[in-house]
């Protein structure tokens, strides 16, 4: 409407300025010249009134056709074979989680913490190919927040029994790891110890896998992972093994690659057993914190093996994991010394109460660390309430029997609300 | 070290509001064509025996058909799933959270009173006893006790038939029974035999 108005304002001007010289004109005695000068004006308003009617239909029919253009391009748009059948899903998973946590003994007044927010991304391409891949955002005790990369992996759908899986995953081996660590899915607020970072069980690799179900025969399902990875690095600390470290390295430096895999059974519907493990080489690459030249460490033997279950009987969920870790000795390097274990084991029993949303757990852990200080037995107890199935309250208290005056033999109470998305 | 956190830190966090932005983009419901088509009764069961193993079941209603896709991907790989129990199971899960849209829980496709041949027995163990269970008590959560005296099929006939053809949910409740307990090939006439051998079977 606008534009309509602008092209009047000379017209105005033009007839203001005309009337405005009249009286000189008329004093010019010519009256016929006047009559002249007044009909050519007429003339040439009527000309510019009629261009201006010209522009303005042409305006009004203009709009319509321009509000139609975009309508045919949201349609368009809209009707796009992306949209209408979308090749690529996009999609957003994931888990977080807050809390309260008191030690007892070491003068602890208690702190609130915040876990770990973990988005999961999914970009999936039909039924062919999948991208997965987690993040984890942690807050340390000094308010620094920590990324890392739980897993990135791309996931080849190869037919219905076999996926390749490439990149860096959660390690197959045993089920805490994989499966359960996720806290809405941990029915306690803490990793049963041992199955933590830096424990005996392996937490991710880099590398490829492949998986899968297979057919089901007389009713009883199997399904499988076999994989070949970087493997692990190896700690020291005076003079002797300290850690593994099994969090996904992205170059297998030491040279040697390890193979493993996991074969679970489901010989009725809700009752699982797995048995897993792993082989290879590792090396040392930490000396106490500082690290060191690989290629200068002797290479040792690396062995895990590993037992889990899992039943589910209406209410009642009964899960447990055994996991040895054995890594072997060498006179090569700064840090050769004799071989290690680290051994876990743990057996968890929640029962829901339905129908409330009340549900009880007791969980009981014997791990047994290469370093004495971290030994420990624990029974841990745990109320939930279960506001929906992906939101979850904990509280737990957990009765720690480790070396005398070492961390590991203080008692804990903690609190928890998980939330899966 | 703290600069390296921080920027990957950002980068992680325009990256997750990204996604987020895009995982929340509504997909129009009928829009996939992928992955074939399962078997809805087959995935009921499957659901019943897979899903609960490893966190607390999950029901249809949780999440939308085109975020059951890449869950079921996802948990076909978590749970060890051959690729026909995941579409039998996505199958399952799309139809029961649509019982009015759904693709596959077509409720129109038979009607009238004549039957299929089968007894309510037949009907009973092939489609219903997957959540109903043999004994009628419920095997999933949301799943209500046929043997409780006024228990739900106290309600009248004629109100259990037009919820077992058209599907129904009590409010709150964590699972719809899906319309024809998900086999659309059944008629009147077979739900009508169904339903007389629940009464037999299952008490009042
Ligand atoms: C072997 C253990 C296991 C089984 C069996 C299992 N899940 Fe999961 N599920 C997980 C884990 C672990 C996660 C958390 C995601 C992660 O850490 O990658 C998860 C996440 C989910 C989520 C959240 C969304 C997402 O994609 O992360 C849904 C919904 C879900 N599962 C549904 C199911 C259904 C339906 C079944 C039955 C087919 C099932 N799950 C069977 C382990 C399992
Ligand atoms: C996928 C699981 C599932 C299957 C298969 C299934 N049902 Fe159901 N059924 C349910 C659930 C869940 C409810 C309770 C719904 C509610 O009250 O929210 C229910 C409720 C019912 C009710 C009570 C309805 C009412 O008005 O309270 C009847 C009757 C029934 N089912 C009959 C059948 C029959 C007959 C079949 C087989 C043809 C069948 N169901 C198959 C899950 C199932």
């Amino acid at each position: 409407m606008k534009t309509s108005i602008f092209p009047l304002k000379p017209v105005a001007f033009a007839v203001l300025t005309a009337l405005a010289a009249l009286p000189a004109v008329a004093a010019a005695d010519d009256l016929s010249q006047l009559r002249k000068t007044v009909e050519t004006l007429q003339k040439q308003l009527q000309e510019v009134q009629k261009q201006l009617e010209e522009q303005q239909a042409q305006a009004k029919t203009e709009q319509p056709a321009s509000r139609a253009d975009v309508e045919q391009l949201q349609k368009q748009v809209s009707e796009a074979n992306e949209w209408r059948e979308p090749n690529t899903l996009v999609h957003l998973a994931g888990y977080a989680d807050v809390g309260y946590e008191k030690t007892q003994g070491n003068n602890d007044d208690g702190s609130f913490t915040v876990g770990r927010f973990s988005p999961i991304f999914h970009f999936q391409y039909r039924d062919l190919v999948m991208l997965e891949s987690e993040l984890e955002f942690e807050v340390e005790d000094d308010g620094n927040t920590n990324t890392s990369l739980e897993y990135l992996t791309i996931d080849l759908f190869m037919n219905d029994y076999a996926t390749l899986v490439a990149g860096k995953f959660l390690s197959p081996v045993g089920q805490f790891r994989q499966n359960l660590h996720p806290s809405w899915v941990n029915k306690m607020a803490s990793a049963p110890p041992g199955f933590g970072h830096d424990g005996a069980a392996p937490v991710s690799d880099v590398g490829v896998q492949v998986r899968g179900g297979l057919p089901r025969m007389g009713g009883v399902r199997t399904n499988y992972a076999l994989f070949v990875s970087n493997g692990p690095e190896l700690s020291s600390e005076d003079g002797e093994l300290e850690g593994i470290d099994a969090e996904g390295f992205n170059k297998d430096a030491e040279g040697n690659k390890v193979y493993g895999g996991r074969v679970g059974i489901l010989p009725i519907p809700n009752l699982e057993i797995g048995l897993s493990g792993a082989w290879g080489e590792a090396a040392v690459s930490k000396i106490d914190g500082n690290e060191v030249d690989i290629n200068d460490e002797g290479k040792r033997d690396y062995k895990v093996y590993d037992a889990d279950f899992n039943y589910q009987l209406g209410s009642l969920g009964v899960r447990g994991e055994y996991v040895k870790s054995k890594v072997g000795s060498t006179s090569k390097g700064l840090a050769a010394s004799g071989s290690a274990n680290w051994t876990t084991w743990y057996t968890q029993a929640a029962y829901k109460f339905l129908p409330t949303k009340w549900e009880a757990v007791a969980r009981y852990t014997d791990f047994d660390s290469a370093v004495d200080d971290r030994d420990v037995k624990q029974w841990a107890l745990g109320i939930n309430y279960i506001f929906t199935s992906n939101f979850i309250a904990k509280v737990n208290y957990e009765l720690n029997d480790g070396k005398n005056n070492s961390a590991a033999d203080d008692n804990r109470f903690l609190a928890q609300l998980a939330y899966g998305f | 070290m703290k600069h390296a956190k921080q920027s990957k830190l950002k980068i992680g966090l325009t990256l997750a509001s990204l996604s987020l932005i895009a995982g929340m983009l509504p997909v129009p419901v009928q829009a996939f064509d992928y992955p074939a088509p399962g078997d809805f009764a087959q995935g009921a069961k499957e659901w019943a025996d897979n899903c609960g193993r490893c966190h607390n079941i999950r029901g249809a209603k949780e999440l939308r058909d085109d975020q059951w896709i890449t869950t079921m991907f996802h948990m076909r790989l978590r749970a060890g799933l051959t690729g026909q129990e995941m579409r039998n199971i996505l199958t399952f899960l799309q139809g029961s959270n649509n019982p009015s849209t759904g693709v596959i829980v077509k409720t129109s496709t038979a009607t009238g009173s004549a039957t299929s041949g089968l007894s309510g027995k037949d009907i009973y163990s092939q489609t219903c006893i997957a959540c109903h269970g043999a004994d009628g008590k419920g095997v999933l959560p949301g799943v209500p006790d046929f043997t409780r005296k006024d228990g739900r099929l106290s309600k009248p006939d004629a109100t259990l038939l037009k919820h077992v053809t058209e599907g129904f949910q009590s409010p709150g409740s964590p699972m719809a029974m899906p319309p024809k307990g998900g086999n659309s090939s059944l008629t009147e006439g077979d739900l009508k035999n169904v339903i007389e051998y629940l009464h037999q079977e299952f008490g009042s």
